[in-house]
């Protein structure tokens, strides 16, 4: 292994953790709980980022609307009395293919600054539309009713989670993956090279909707409300970023690492630190970028030369 | 019709601060390809010490303009040579990144010394209006106007005469022929940065005369901002003028024959529309 | 290598276990549980808020404490910053509930933060009592542990119509424009309805994002429709910018009415001389009348007094509704006789007592429809109650005059 999969012994870590946190649930305790399904939701949410930013290079700055569209999947099924969690996933998956076919035709003709652009008024447009549809609640919300087995929503996440982490695997080893990876490299020369340039990127885009989607969806009945500020939230758009660049963009294992770890420094500092836990939040964000520009998982590159290449790496970037 | 034109009054009186809100973003992405998304904060700071002043020593709004500028020129001095120069070549995700952190910090800062509840600059003339036919207009948003049109033609007037200024344009379009002509681009930066904050803290003044003041109001901006320089062009004047006015006015007949619950929507069709049509806007260069 | 990755996720994991602080536990304490909005959009109004929580907890423990199946125990509240945002609130509500083991819930400010954490409340069967979200959607659910003290968000400008149609001339005409939130919809259905069905014609009725900066077009359009009556249904934002923007466009109405903001002393602060004449929708007004139960301050002048001396300030209704909220849990524990949530739920929907306030009863869906609505309105810098009569303390002036002769 290795290639485009990125580290092997990192994956290794991810899947264990995944599977102790199968057993969460087991605990009984809804804190826990809550805190463990938030981890996989991101880490599902990461990896769909990743996926379209990481992987193919087209850095999205508005996925959050895939999650807000898989939430008001759920929240229009509940609206119309269907209130089951397995039903709404594979439904709001077909709603974020669909989208990102229609819209990704002509938004993935634009490349670098215009396209993050682009994305972050798609899901600004998004947000906006819904909140004025009544027959999804509008600004006020919808309400979804929980259903007695309540840990069924953390299955649900695991299961969105676990799936995406496979589907990027696969992808990573496949013909698929080091196309895209073409494509972020040099667009021009592998569209040269005979890769259908627009199939894949927008194959990419919906597939990462595809990850966020379902993550929306569960995420919904786990809430047990869904309005725009909610669904659309900025903290659901920039953590998943975030988070893949912690771990490291353009791996398999780097958005779930991401996830876990910045969650933790997250509500650690939310539980200590409640006044000032953002502005926390902004120092990690500026430090992570300043001092980790690769993510965790290529802290080894960084960290050969010692203290000296360490700070080299710093100026890399400089003029 | 009477309905129609007062409409476009109001988008044009809009209009003007967001050209001038939009200007040190456009000059900032235009000449250092970087996007600023703390863009936002430092308009925000820059409506916050208009207020300190008013508070504190009953000072005009109007004459915190400049103070602001100064003030934040200077911070923005400081941030690039210390922070963003870092991350200058860096791929645009880094300095996405690197920004929105930014924003968080001053942001939450802010939040801190002022706490969340909203403030208000409320010189005693506001809300006095005059009519104009069958139009009213509010003194106010006419000086604002006034001042931002001033702002864009003192600042394109620079950048076209002065030797900085020439220096800039010459960063901005062939980084080897400048240097090798004795420009120093690590300090064209830090001014080209500087003169945005600049920019944005007197944008701020302005628009805090308009409305009410709190630690996130500079947040809608920065889309506003991406929005005008879409319109417009990149990293010129000219085109945040007319981008700013333009977006304005279109903010104004969307949200008031479309509807008013969907005036943001509106805005953001039309920078969809606009990118996936012409990305380099009205004015701007041909994108490469 | 490997080593390095592994530590980092057994170190992230060190810290979700011992991250989160220590939970509480005192015997002799009862501890309510409180996410208010420190920061955000309803800053100001969680502030407000939270004045009227600490008033009843520093007057109940200064007062002996409350007495549960014969023993006697101290209040306290544990509060966190919701920062206006619904999920937030419904984490916080969790994390009092599973983490601190607090032992009720104080309610949000809000409509949106109360219906988040409506569904938690219920979901852990802890009661929890709200005064200050009255969207009736909430209470549509079929939540059982979910109460407020307040008149529901239809009602706040019914009496503000009712008011002007007792004046000389009757007006014709209303306008009427809300933000896009749960709240400010429902006040706005209501106004409508209530408008429609008493001869009023709607001219206008249209909404806003919530948290707008801009409403000048929102200004012009209501301009260009005439009305007699304006009425808008939001927050103290809104009001703000929806009264500056009438002033700045020249709008001439003959009477303005709010449903938050003319309350509240900043609003006054803000606008000066332009927020005369405004009338306001209220919960509670200084002059109401009742005489409540034992075991608090009876009446509502001394209550004002009592506030003022504390807080430097009249309270406003969201002060007051928020004192009641304490309230009904103090009556309901005291009457389960018990902290049990279920014996303590089970009180507080049989709960009928009269305080300061107005009477404290809820309908089957939680929600208090027995107390009546007030219209104040500021004549002169002073917030004066003018309708009904039965609690007026002055007569309301109409219609408004021109902008330059407030």
């Amino acid at each position: 292994m290795g290639g485009i999969s990125g580290s092997r012994p990192a994956l290794l870590a991810v899947v264990a953790v995944l599977g102790a946190l199968l057993l969460v649930p087991a605990l009984h305790n809804g804190y826990y709980e809550n805190l463990c399904r938030g981890i996989l939701m991101f880490g599902a949410m990461a990896l769909g980022w990743n996926f379209i930013g990481g992987y193919t290079g087209y850095v999205s700055f508005g996925n959050v609307v895939y999650f807000g569209l898989g939430a008001y999947t759920s929240a229009a099924l509940a609206e119309h009395g269907v209130e089951n969690v397995w039903v709404a996933m594979p439904l709001a998956m077909v709603v974020a293919a669909v989208f990102a076919v229609v819209l990704g035709l002509p938004i993935l003709r634009l490349r670098g600054h215009y396209f993050g652009i682009a994305t972050l008024g798609i899901a600004l447009a998004t947000q906006e539309i819904i909140a004025n549809v009544d027959a999804l609640g509008g600004g006020t919300g919808v309400t979804l009713r929980q259903a007695e087995w309540f840990s069924q929503y953390y299955y649900a996440m695991w299961l969105v989670c676990a799936a995406s982490l496979l589907v990027t695997w696969l992808a990573a080893r496949s013909k698929f993956g080091y196309a895209l990876v073409a494509i972020r490299e040099n667009e021009d020369a592998a569209a040269v090279l005979g890769i259908n340039a627009t199939a894949y990127k927008i194959a990419a885009w919906a597939i990462s909707g595809m990850m966020a989607a379902p993550a929306g969806a569960v995420f919904a009945f786990a809430n047990g409300f869904v309005d725009p500020p909610t669904a659309f939230s900025v903290d659901n758009n920039v953590f998943p970023i975030v988070m893949t660049i912690l771990g490291g963009a353009g791996t398999v294992a780097g958005p779930v690492v991401g996830a876990i770890v910045l969650t933790a420094i997250n509500e650690t500092l939310w539980s200590h630190f409640p006044q000032i836990h953002t502005l926390f939040f902004g120092a990690v964000i500026v430090l992570v970028v300043l001092f980790l520009p690769r993510g965790l998982l290529y802290l080894r590159r960084g960290a050969r030369g010692g203290w000296r290449g360490f700070l080299g790496s710093l100026t890399v970037y400089r003029v | 019709m009477n309905l129609l034109l007062q409409v476009l009054v109001n988008g044009l009186l809009a209009g003007g601060i967001l050209a001038v809100v939009a200007l040190g973003f456009s000059l900032v992405w235009g000449i250092m390809n970087i996007i600023n998304l703390a863009h936002g904060a430092f308009v925000m700071m820059g409506a916050y010490l208009s207020y300190v002043l008013f508070a504190s020593f009953g000072l005009d709004p109007f004459a915190s303009v400049p103070i602001a500028f100064v003030v934040m020129f200077g911070f923005g001095y400081l941030v690039q040579r210390f922070v963003i120069n870092f991350v200058v070549r860096a791929p645009i995700l880094t300095t996405f990144l690197l920004t929105f952190g930014l924003s968080l910090l001053l942001v939450n800062l802010v939040l801190l010394i002022f706490h969340g509840d909203s403030k208000a600059v409320t010189p005693a003339y506001l809300g006095s209006n005059f009519s104009l036919g069958p139009v009213t207009v509010a003194w106010t948003k006419l000086w604002t106007l006034v001042v931002a049109l001033a702002i864009t033609g003192a600042i394109a007037l620079w950048l076209s005469r002065s030797k900085t200024g020439r220096a800039i344009r010459a960063t901005s379009m062939d980084i080897g022929a400048a240097q090798l002509s004795g420009v120093r681009v690590a300090h064209i930066y830090a001014i080209v940065f500087a003169l945005g904050a600049g920019l944005a803290g007197a944008a701020g003044v302005l628009v805090g005369i308009n409305q009410t003041l709190n630690p996130s109001m500079g947040d809608p901006y920065i889309i506003k901002a991406f929005v005008v320089c879409v319109l417009g062009g990149l990293g010129s004047v000219e085109g945040a003028l007319v981008g700013g006015l333009l977006y304005g006015v279109l903010e104004a007949l969307g949200s008031q024959f479309i509807g008013t619950g969907l005036q943001d929507a509106v805005a953001l069709v039309v920078l969809l529309l606009v990118l996936v049509v012409r990305p380099r806007g009205l004015l701007g260069r041909a994108v490469a | 290598m490997p080593i390095r990755r592994s530590l980092a996720l057994v170190v992230a994991a060190a810290l979700i276990a011992f991250g989160p602080a220590p939970s509480r536990a005192d015997d002799n304490t009862i501890v309510f549980g409180a996410a208010l909005a420190e920061t955000g959009r309803d800053a100001r109004e969680g502030a407000l808020t939270k004045e009227g929580y600490d008033f009843w907890k520093d007057y109940v423990n200064s007062h002996g404490g409350l007495k549960v199946g014969g023993k006697t125990y101290k209040v306290d509240i544990s509060y966190a910053d919701d920062e206006t945002n619904a999920q937030t609130s419904a984490r916080l509500v969790e994390k009092f509930i599973n983490q601190d083991h607090v032992n009720f819930i104080l309610g949000p400010y809000g409509s949106a933060t109360a219906f988040a954490s409506a569904a938690v409340v219920e979901r852990y069967k802890v009661p929890m009592v709200e005064g200050n979200g009255s969207s009736e959607k909430i209470f549509n659910q079929g939540f059982h542990y979910i109460f407020a003290v307040l008149s529901p968000a239809r009602r706040y400008l019914e009496f503000v119509i009712d008011l002007a149609l007792h004046q000389n001339p009757r007006p014709k005409t209303v306008a009427i424009v809300a933000a896009n939130d749960l709240f400010s919809l429902e006040v706005a259905q209501g106004a409508a309805d209530y408008a429609t069905s008493h001869g009023l014609q709607v001219v206008y009725n249209n909404k806003y994002p919530a948290d707008t900066t801009d409403v000048s077009s929102i200004v012009s359009a209501i301009k260009a429709a005439n009305p007699d009556i304006i009425l808008n249904g939001g927050h103290l934002q809104d009001a703000l910018l929806l009264q500056k923007g009438f002033k700045e466009q020249n709008v001439l109405a003959k009477l303005y009415g709010y449903s938050v903001g003319p309350d509240t002393p900043d609003f006054r602060k803000a606008l000066g001389n332009d927020a005369n004449y405004v009338f306001g929708g209220t919960q509670w007004s200084p002059t109401a009348k009742y005489h409540g139960a034992a075991g608090f301050i009876s009446d509502s002048k001394a209550y004002a007094k009592a506030f003022n001396a504390k807080y430097g300030h009249i309270p406003d209704y969201h002060n007051a509704e928020s004192t009641a909220t304490c309230l009904a849990f103090q009556y309901a524990i005291e009457d389960a006789g018990s902290l049990d949530p279920q014996k303590v739920r089970d009180a507080l929907a049989r709960l009928n007592v009269v305080t300061f306030y107005g009477i404290l009863k809820f309908d089957d869906r939680g929600i208090n429809v027995y107390k009546p609505m007030a219209v104040n309105q500021i004549q002169n810098g002073n917030l004066l109650t003018v309708w009904p009569s039965a609690v007026a303390n002055a007569k309301p002036l109409y219609p408004a005059p021109d902008w330059s002769k407030r």
